[in-house]
């Protein structure tokens, strides 16, 4: 995940159009006065776009593309503040603090009028409103919502949307092309992965697939679960990870780990892959663009060898979680509720404008903000090399992307279960030779059912 | 000087020498960390022991140039100096009767006081920030000074405690034969020869107050209000690749003064904690 | 002493002013402990009750209210072999940690009564870990133990002591997450311990000393006879608070390791899961029922030393 960027981007002496350059799209309007968007949401117009009033005050992430960050707090929230006559505020908080944030102002009963956060926060459900209303003001001017922001913010067990998805992020493999050509394979098959695997660590490359407490790993693990047909949980979210499959890909993993990897895979934090790939000695990471965007802004030298492919196909299918996914909630208690709500209307009506802001790192949750057709055309024209090669962004995100929990809805359980690494440790049992591939799904089995039979008691799922 | 001596001498070298390095290395990576350039962090050929193209104050400048570095010390110092007040007002007296005074209540209550101390800020944010917000002082500095006292008060009161007690009864006895009140005592002699050990307090809790951050981040969202060390995580963590060189120059900044100074007065530490001239 | 005192404050004329009042030394006690526990008391009983209550329910992600479930929390946690681990490593990280601080310190503080040169400069060396804020410290470690960049490791590379591929990965696996935890915990409360020490030898009367020396003690001996009982409570305290600090901290374990590596979890502390079970995973009636485990074994321990350090007073 991640990211910097360089030292001007970051602190606003890029104007926009100079961002707009810098992105390649200089072509594409960004005008804030949109049309239509003065009447875009929330019943008639009393009083010609100034009915809203008062401060909206907003928290969220510290973006990794911090670029991202400059056009909301500068340009976007300025912006549709003035046109709506409220007052925005934009506070910045460190992404692994936002739960405890969360919890925080939950505890209080009082905080920010919207609250961002980077996974479906299905837990806090009874202490936000409903926020259908927005989803459908959406759905009204920009067509269908996308499948892995539904699954990821709808509970159809109580009906509610219980946050409301402004964007998703592809989670591609970044892998160096000159040191897989000496294997004469490609990641295009996990098949393959394993087999490059040997000479990939003989060539002091070894791959880079975490199983660390951490968010990447997690992702990836339960990406790859996927790919051999696995799942943690079913569409009527019961928990179905003790199956045949899921041992299978545990031992695959195993020998993946055993062939191509070294112990550093356990103690990663977010960051451990990208400085992993940073390094020099990675070939291959599960990560989202920020992994190559950082080479790029710091000129690394295999800057030009890194290139992005879907997930490797699996012996059942091909398929990966996103991964990370931006949901705002507004609290019950929200002072600013109407202001909230258009403004996160707005926000995604204009998606556009925040895909190029943060260098196609958000993909917009309703496709149709910004089409894919549009977006491959985009970014066709970013001027890195291998040209074209965040094109595959959309086939990734069309094709093999879905939402935390899927074939069900995220939830509370899911979370819970992401939340205490249990699939890391999983698979990590069988790596490390703790424990038999059977014995290890059997004991994640166990823990993964009783965190589920909690929730189900408490009637979220 | 005899061979004895110098035998002794060269063992204090031997035992202190390696220890102090040890110690200290960490401090060394920070300065060369906070002086590299750039690329070099990538770049595993570099070694991390000096520099490969030449010390750079960009990190400096990033950090006092990008980031309201400045105001983040201005805070912790107004937080640190306030909760250093209010803890000597509350601990000092504290302190005292425990020592002198108090009977079973007063021990009983003093115990209670330091168990206080015992209970994690896991969760303890959760309830906490809930008084925060009765109060109305969410996102402020007050927040955090009303809070920190919570933990200073216990240590402070329990170290004072220890402190008075080296002071000689007789010295008060004396002063109150003189006709001088209980209260007056307190003020004028007992104060006054307890100057070092109160300096200790001062110095234990603004180093607590520095570490503390689970209270520091869920009180505090906004740039402008934040501690020295939630500043550094929000602003200087970008996503997760960290500004190193900047938050090496953030961290060594307050830490060489305040060790400066915590070494000047060491000797006036160890007066404090064993009561002066008077054993 | 006490007695006397009290005698000459009956001795005086009584009745004259109001203030008088605060001669009694039960009266004037309370008045001087009052502040301090009406202080806290305000601030941290309310919360520390709702903490307590909420253990008993089964309330979720920062409601502060739920259903009573009695002590079905406690139960099901202590069954929960992640909750037994989190006790033991925080059993083990704490007596490790100061185990290695007391050792260390007692050595440094023995030391550094001498007088050489340079001592100044070697002191202030030992007091940086103190003087910096421990977030950003930790963030220094971080750097150190990075698996990518770790200056260890390449020092370790580069004297062919392992190779490129087989350098140990200091937060990667159960054992080396340990010991690096307990060292970087040790190397931030040894400053503390040394300086409270030093208080401590500085304050065993010179008579003593030379009475030893007559009786012709030196060396050890001395050590063990004179110098060791005479520094017991100094020493009880430098632990009392070593373990507290120990035992409810929750930065280093969970900036430098977030719990430790799979599958072992070696560094799961019981702060770090009352953290991970209450407020990241949202079930906040476990995670208080968690967070408040320790308490009493803290308590009793706590208890026990403070009344140790009263008994053994040099008076």
């Amino acid at each position: 995940m991640a990211d910097t960027d360089d030292v001007s981007a970051r602190h606003g002496r890029y104007d926009r159009r100079e961002l707009l350059r810098r992105a390649g799209v200089g072509a594409v309007s960004i005008g804030v006065a949109g049309s239509g968007f003065g009447h875009a949401f929330y019943g008639p117009l009393r009083f010609k776009g100034r009915w809203l009033k008062g401060d909206l005050s907003i928290i969220q992430w510290a973006h990794f593309v911090p670029a991202y960050d400059v056009w909301f707090d500068k340009t976007w929230c300025v912006n549709w503040g003035q046109k709506n006559d409220v007052q925005v505020k934009v506070d910045h908080i460190l992404n692994t603090l936002l739960p405890a944030r969360m919890a925080a102002e939950s505890a209080a009963g009082s905080g920010h009028d919207l609250f961002f956060n980077l996974s479906p926060p299905a837990q806090f459900e009874d202490r936000v409103i409903d926020h259908a209303e927005i989803v459908q003001e959406v759905t009204r001017k920009l067509g269908k919502i996308g499948i892995v922001a539904k699954g990821a913010t709808y509970n159809p067990r109580t009906k509610k949307w219980f946050a409301f998805s402004d964007n998703y992020v592809p989670d591609p493999v970044v892998w160096r092309h000159d040191i897989w050509n000496a294997t004469g394979l490609s990641p295009n098959t996990w098949d393959n992965v394993r087999k490059a695997a040997p000479k990939l660590k003989a060539s002091g490359h070894p791959l880079g697939i975490g199983q660390s407490a951490e968010l990447d790993s997690n992702m990836a693990l339960m990406s790859f679960l996927m790919c051999f047909g696995a799942y943690v949980q079913d569409a009527q979210h019961r928990v179905t990870i003790k199956n045949k499959r899921t041992v299978e890909a545990v031992k695959f993993m195993a020998d993946i780990y055993k062939k191509g990897e070294t112990d550093e895979i356990f103690g990663w934090d977010p960051s451990g892959n990208n400085n992993f790939l940073y390094s020099g000695r990675g070939s291959m990471i599960l990560n989202a663009i920020s992994a190559t965007r950082t080479p790029e802004d710091k000129k690394l030298p295999f800057a030009d060898q890194l290139y992005i492919s879907p997930i490797p196909r699996g012996p059942v299918t091909r398929r990966g979680f996103e991964h990370v996914m931006g949901c705002y909630t507004i609290w019950k208690f929200s002072p600013n509720k109407a202001a909230a709500k258009k403004f996160l209307a707005d926000l995604e009506i204009n998606y556009k404008q925040a895909f190029v802001a943060s260098k196609f790192y958000n993909f917009p949750s309703w496709p149709g903000a910004y089409p894919f057709s549009q977006i491959k055309k985009v970014a066709g024209q970013d001027p890195h090399k291998p040209h074209g090669k965040y094109q595959v962004l959309t086939v990734i995100a069309q094709k093999y992307t879905v939402n935390p929990g899927w074939p069900g809805h995220s939830n509370a359980a899911f979370d819970e279960m992401f939340n205490k690494f249990l699939i890391p440790k999983m698979f990590a049992q069988v790596s490390q030779g703790k424990m038999s591939a059977a014995d290890a799904v059997s004991a994640a089995n166990h823990d993964i059912s009783a965190i589920y039979s909690k929730w189900r008691k408490a009637g979220k799922i | 000087m005899n061979a004895a001596a110098l035998r002794e001498k060269g063992l204090a070298y031997l035992i202190v020498g390696p220890f102090a390095l040890v110690l200290a290395f960490p401090f060394y990576v920070m300065v060369i960390t906070a002086f590299k350039n750039g690329t070099e962090f990538y770049d595993s050929t570099a070694t991390p022991y000096w520099f490969k193209h030449g010390p750079t104050w960009e990190n400096v400048r990033f950090l006092f140039h990008n980031t309201p570095y400045t105001t983040w010390l201005k805070n912790t110092a107004i937080i640190g100096i306030a909760v250093v007040g209010i803890t000597l007002v509350l601990a000092v007296p504290a302190g005292y009767a425990l020592a002198r005074l108090a009977g079973r209540v007063g021990q009983s209550l003093g115990v209670g006081i330091f168990l206080t101390y015992l209970v994690p800020p896991t969760l303890l944010f959760l309830p906490l920030y809930w008084v925060i917000n009765t109060l109305h002082q969410q996102d402020t500095l007050l927040s955090l000074i009303l809070v920190y006292p919570s933990f200073t008060v216990p240590f402070s009161t329990w170290l004072l405690m220890g402190f008075f007690k080296t002071i000689p009864q007789e010295l008060e006895d004396a002063a109150q034969i003189d006709g001088a009140s209980r209260l007056k005592t307190l003020v004028r002699v007992v104060f006054p020869i307890s100057l070092p050990g109160i300096l200790t307090v001062v110095i234990f809790s603004f180093s607590l107050v520095l570490n503390e951050f689970v209270y520091a981040f869920t009180f505090i969202s906004s740039t402008g209000h934040r501690t020295l060390s939630t500043g550094v995580y929000t602003d200087l963590i970008r996503g997760d690749l960290p500004q190193w060189g900047a938050i090496m120059v953030a961290a060594l900044i307050p830490s060489i003064p305040l060790a400066l100074l915590y070494n000047a007065f060491l000797d006036r530490f160890i007066a404090g904690f064993t009561g002066g001239a008077f054993r | 002493m006490r007695a006397a005192v009290e005698a000459v404050a009956q001795a005086r004329p009584r009745g004259r002013r109001w203030t008088d009042i605060l001669e009694r030394p039960v009266f004037l006690a309370s008045v001087l402990i009052s502040p301090a526990v009406i202080f806290i008391g305000a601030l941290v009983a309310a919360p520390l009750g709702l903490a307590v209550w909420l253990s008993f329910t089964n309330a979720t992600a920062g409601s502060l209210s739920g259903k009573y479930v009695g002590l079905h929390n406690f139960r099901t946690e202590w069954s929960n072999p992640q909750f037994k681990d989190a006790v033991w490593h925080t059993f083990l990280f704490t007596v490790f940690s100061q185990v290695v601080v007391l050792l260390v310190a007692g050595l440094l503080a023995h030391a550094l009564l001498k007088d050489f040169r340079g001592k100044w400069l070697l002191r202030f060396l030992i007091l940086l870990p103190w003087a910096a804020p421990l977030p950003l410290s930790l963030m220094g470690w971080k750097w150190i133990f990075d698996p990518s960049y770790s200056i260890l490791d390449w020092t370790l590379v580069h004297l062919h002591i392992s190779g490129p591929l087989t350098a140990p990965h200091f937060l990667a696996t159960a054992k080396w997450a340990m010991a690096s935890v307990i060292a970087v915990h040790a190397w931030r409360i040894i400053p503390f311990a040394v300086v409270i020490f030093l208080a401590g030898l500085a304050s065993i009367p010179r008579e003593v000393d030379d009475a030893a020396a007559i009786d012709g003690a030196t060396g050890f001996r001395k050590f063990a006879s004179v110098t060791l009982p005479l520094q017991l409570p100094i020493a009880t305290v430098a632990l009392l608070f070593g373990i507290v600090f120990t035992a409810t901290d929750m930065a280093v374990v969970y900036i430098l390791t977030q719990g430790g590596p799979p599958p072992s979890f070696s560094t799961e502390m019981v702060t770090t899961w009352s953290y991970k079970t209450g407020v990241e995973s949202g079930s906040l009636g476990p995670g208080a029922a968690i967070s408040l485990a320790l308490l009493p074994v803290l308590a009793v321990v706590s208890i026990g030393m403070l009344l140790f350090a009263k008994r053994t007073e040099v008076t």
